[in-house]
């Protein structure tokens, strides 16, 4: 168990949600194109659900930028999409206050209350946990999910 | 004999007029309570019936008050090669001045009579008293006692106002961590300005009182995860030295599943509240926890690594102390022989072998070193 040192909310906040990898262009190719929105049906801070996938998928607005996550929960399978988006917190040990992170990319999952970064798909609290993350792409103004 | 270490012993004055010899002349005259639970007793007396002498009450003096008969009883008879002494208090009292100078007469005590080489060969080692409820005079107290070769932990009672894990507490377990002590949390003799046993009240009768009361060590230790005490003292380590290990696994169980529900208002918890035991917690048992059933003891103890987690302590003067040889049938070869020896000898960093003429100094493994299994 390492202590707090008390500069690293950076690192705290990074440990919490991971970076996306990077995905190769074949990798994309390979997967199976689904166009399932324009992006005016989707806004900045909002989501959409659409019927793709085993259990639908929730299309994402994060600041502009598209992210797909299944609407299932690792934990036990709840319609995780339905939970609502918000940001989580870390602790400054220094200025001994909350200190909050991720604001707009935490989803949180109706059931049971895990908290998943809505980037890495990683559950904030038991990281190897993961909702899963499809890519997804801006083609012509539209918004394309790869299954 | 080199097999068993007893981890938790109690000892305690002679009589109030031995403790009111150590107080100083600002306290002497005091009262408090005495070092006898008022209401729950067990029915056929509170102690060992050796510790009686020749007839009730008792003759020479309070159980494990005589060096020479704890020597005898505690080591010799039982078989144990070193054993930690818990000194008792007398409950948690309104005026913590007076509370913390009984507890530095205690301590006095302790060293003088027990700690000191000529009892027990250097075979003892020693808890010292604070008052949690006086953090600056504890934080003294830890410091007066820091170094001393027989003192391995200070002792406060599991009977406190707040859980311990509430900000108010510690800079007392930094100043303990910091000294290399463990921290003791024992159920303090005596009575004083304390909580119902349990959430609900008051029960009737001793059996009721004994099953539940060693459980509230679970408040302590979910406040020490929750509110941030072991994520934030990497050193500090807490025995709970009235047992109740055999509810530490669903317990935890459970708090592991709401931390991870609501772990956002825990942030410096890093990991599951079971991640810290290993490194931060033990328990004494001295008497049979869990299934008695040999075809699940030993799996039950395994789980949650609570085998890694307990030592043995006869919880002597006591009636319900246990000798070393009467642990439940289904424990693995293995984990008796860390909990009858080898858990408390890497935790308290005891010397390999004790050796009759050394002095206590000189054959110490600093706890520091010797603190991680």
């Amino acid at each position: 168990m390492t202590a707090h040192s008390p500069r690293d909310l950076a690192g705290s906040a990074l440990r919490l949600a991971g970076e996306p990898a990077p995905v190769a262009a074949e990798e994309r190719s390979r997967r199976e194109p689904r166009t399932v929105a324009a992006v005016a049906d989707i806004p900045p801070g909002s989501m959409l659900l659409v019927p793709e996938g085993p259990f639908g998928i929730g299309i994402y607005n994060i600041d502009g930028t598209f992210h797909a996550v299944a609407n299932y929960c690792p934990h036990e399978g709840a319609p995780v999409c339905l939970g609502r988006v918000h940001g989580s917190n870390v602790y400054d040990e220094e200025a001994k206050q909350f200190v909050r992170v991720l604001e707009g990319r935490v989803l949180r999952c109706p059931w049971h209350q895990w908290e998943f970064d809505l980037v890495t798909g990683k559950s904030l609290a038991k990281p190897e946990r993961r909702v899963k993350i499809y890519q997804v792409a801006v083609v012509d103004e539209k918004v394309v999910v790869y299954l | 004999v080199n097999a068993v270490i007893d981890a938790s012993a109690q000892v305690g004055f002679a009589s109030d007029a031995q403790l009111r010899e150590y107080l100083p002349a600002t306290f002497r005259t005091r009262g408090w309570p005495g070092p006898a639970r008022p209401w729950y007793q067990a029915p056929g007396g509170d102690f060992r019936e050796s510790t009686y002498g020749d007839g009730y009450p008792w003759v020479g003096g309070f159980p494990g008050s005589d060096p020479e008969r704890v020597v005898r009883e505690v080591l010799d008879e039982a078989g144990a090669r070193m054993a930690v002494l818990q000194p008792r208090g007398r409950g948690n009292l309104p005026d913590w001045t007076l509370n913390t100078e009984i507890y530095a007469a205690t301590n006095r005590w302790l060293a003088e009579r027990f700690l000191d080489p000529s009892a027990g060969g250097g075979r003892f080692r020693g808890t010292v008293l604070v008052n949690p409820e006086d953090p600056d005079g504890a934080i003294r107290e830890i410091r007066r006692w820091s170094g001393h070769p027989g003192v391995v932990q200070v002792g406060v009672p599991l009977q406190s106002q707040q859980p311990y894990g509430k900000p108010q507490f510690q800079p007392i377990w930094r100043a303990a961590a910091e000294a290399g002590l463990a921290i003791s949390v024992h159920i303090s003799a005596g009575s004083g300005i304390e909580r119902a046993p349990s959430p609900a009240g008051h029960m009737r009768t001793f059996a009721h009182y004994a099953a539940y009361m060693p459980l509230n060590y679970f408040h302590h230790l979910s406040s020490l995860i929750m509110d941030g005490t072991l994520a934030r003292i990497p050193d500090v380590r807490f025995v709970f030295a009235d047992g109740g290990s055999d509810i530490l696994t669903p317990l935890i169980w459970r708090l592991d599943t709401f931390w991870r529900s609501m772990r956002d208002q825990t942030p410096w918890v890093r990991d599951v509240p079971s991640s810290y035991l290993a490194d931060h917690v033990r328990f004494v048992v001295s008497g049979l926890e869990g299934p008695d059933d040999p075809a699940v003891a030993g799996d039950w103890l395994a789980l949650t690594g609570k085998d890694a987690l307990t030592m043995y302590g006869s919880n002597y003067p006591y009636w319900s102390s246990i000798d070393p040889g009467r642990l439940p049938d289904g424990y693995f070869d293995d984990q008796r022989r860390r909990i009858l020896h080898d858990t408390a000898a890497a935790f308290y960093g005891l010397p390999d072998r004790p050796s009759a003429d050394a002095s206590p100094g000189g054959e110490i493994v600093s706890a520091e070193q010797g603190g991680r299994t």
